[in-house]
């Protein structure tokens, strides 16, 4: 690649853990060294390049890496806020958002559950994702299933903008009598090192939730294809360059060699491991804490997160 | 003692199942309280802890870890009383008003409490005032405040100067989160700022003269 232009890269693996590790070094290595207005002075740039990764098996095992910013009940409470809602109640106010960065409300401006479920338009509200599973379950072979997140009028002033920018899926034939559901989702900005997998555990959640929704509509199967995961800029930010080099003198280990110290399978878990943090990681985190401390969650998503914990509560439910 | 060594190793691995059920071994074979929870509890997330600064492990094995500490730390409440055995400190801490990112907090609070420290956990977007009241009303020998945004880490200097205004100028403030700088932390009259969760420990024991052994 010519200097100033961004690299291009293309990962495809079998599971998300696959994929997760080789995007990190992919970008470590290949990826141009880009300041970014979240880059404190003193860091080095951020590692950043486009990227498209391919999952073949998105509910794949194990499907959880180890390696992020947070517990498992926390991530189990971030995907029931991208798939239900759960912190829609946490955006501010239409005129605060409407303030930009002068607003003082330290509220959010928006969630990705609210985009895609209740997208604002014209004085009206409207469920693309409604829309999608409505579209796929007429015409599976559509080009237009698709759903948005970006406000022209609210997201270019505010200080953090969404990075998901659209969610596009078709249905396939798979040869006997059903269909395989391949989606896609497309990100203007991503924190590879320390959101990506989040973000990826929860929007599969939610191409499940959609490949369902459209097997009840038509009575046939719908099983999950290769999830498409599209970055304009995945990067690794420079403050986390003493984290991933790690600091020989003090003994400190690389994130490498945390790697390469371990088996795959010691810095991986399986959905069997995990499901009993995601109902309550025992640490004040997960579904069961969730609806106990969150008592201002409005009662209809109450109801879909705690029909969410019965369901995790079953043995053959897969998270 | 072998059985305090493996508590300690089962908290480690995460275990808490093995430790609820060795911590009840323990004690139903007449082993001291205190033996249990310092040699066994403790020294299980005290590795962790090291483990973690290292570069070692995830943070996500940090809080599994907690949970089989806590297995065993809720055994062994009622029985602390009468035991005589005593804490490090005693830490309030939460995330500031207006902040509901608690993760690095979190990792602290489990890390202080696997170091032997008394936690209460006020949790996220915390109030000034509430954190001035719980200070005052546990009796804290340290504050423990964390900000992800930088608007709301102004909040921050509110609380020092709450603490200061109720007469609570002995107790120690410790800052942190990803906006927070060391400067920062002396500018708002911090005693304390841990530049990441794996520090806070040291920083922690370092404001209250706790030697390392």
């Amino acid at each position: 690649m010519k200097p100033g232009n961004i690299p291009v890269l293309t990962i495809e693996e079998e599971t998300i853990p696959l994929a997760y590790e080789r995007a990190i070094r992919e970008v470590w290595e290949k990826g141009i060294g880009i300041k970014t207005e979240y880059d404190h002075p003193e860091d080095p740039p951020s590692k950043d390049a486009t990227v498209m990764i391919a999952v073949r098996e998105p509910f794949g095992q194990p499907r959880f890496h180890r390696s992020f910013a947070d517990g498992l009940g926390g991530l189990a409470e971030y995907v029931m806020e991208v798939v239900h809602g759960a912190h829609d109640y946490w955006v501010k106010p239409l005129e605060e958002i409407l303030k930009g960065t002068e607003s003082k409300d330290t509220r959010w401006t928006y969630t990705y559950h609210g985009r895609l479920f209740e997208y604002a338009m014209e004085g009206e509200v409207v469920n693309q994702i409604n829309y999608m599973i409505e579209k796929l379950s007429r015409a599976g072979h559509t080009r237009r299933a698709q759903a948005i997140t970006w406000n022209t009028k609210l997201d270019p002033p505010t200080e953090d903008p969404p990075c998901l920018q659209r969610v596009w899926g078709r249905l396939c034939e798979d040869g006997e009598g059903g269909y395989i559901f391949n989606m896609n989702t497309h990100w203007r900005s991503r924190d590879l090192f320390k959101a990506w997998f989040e973000n990826v555990i929860a929007i599969t959640t939610l191409m499940r939730k959609i490949a369902e929704a459209v097997s009840e509509k038509t009575g046939k199967t719908v099983r999950l294809g290769r999830y498409v995961d599209i970055c304009d800029s995945l990067h690794i930010y420079g403050s986390y360059f003493r984290e991933i080099q790690g600091d020989p003198e003090k003994g400190i280990k690389s994130f490498f060699e945390k790697l390469e110290s371990r088996s795959f399978e010691e810095r991986t878990w399986n959905s069997d491991f995990i499901k009993p943090f995601f109902i309550d990681d025992g640490v004040g985190k997960g579904l069961r804490p969730m609806l106990a401390r969150e008592k201002e969650m409005p009662g209809n998503v109450r109801d879909a997160v705690a029909e969410e914990l019965r369901k995790m509560e079953e043995e053959d439910y897969v998270v | 003692m072998k059985i305090f060594e493996k508590i300690a190793e089962d908290v480690q691995k995460g275990d808490a199942e093995a430790v609820e059920a060795l911590v009840k071994e323990a004690l139903s074979t007449g082993a001291p309280v205190e033996g249990i929870l310092n040699r066994g509890l403790v020294e299980g997330m005290n590795v962790v802890g090291e483990r973690f600064k290292n570069n070692e492990c995830f943070i996500p094995e940090v809080l599994v870890s907690a949970k089989a500490m806590k297995m065993g730390m809720e055994i062994l409440k009622p029985l602390l009383a009468g035991s005589g055995v005593k804490s490090r400190g005693k830490v309030v801490m939460g995330t500031i008003r207006g902040d509901l990112h608690d993760i690095g907090k979190n990792i602290v609070a489990m890390l202080l409490q696997g170091a032997g420290f008394e936690v209460v956990d006020l949790g996220a977007d915390v109030p000034v005032e509430r954190f001035v009241e719980s200070a005052k009303n546990e009796n804290a020998d340290l504050v423990g405040m964390s900000a992800l945004l930088s608007t709301t880490m102004v909040n921050m200097k509110e609380v020092i100067s709450g603490l200061k205004g109720a007469g609570l100028e002995s107790v120690k403030v410790i800052v942190g989160g990803a906006p927070v700088t060391g400067e920062y932390a002396d500018n708002i009259g911090a005693d304390g700022y841990a530049p990441d969760a794996a520090s806070g420990v040291d920083v922690a024991k370092r404001l209250l003269e706790i030697r390392t052994a």
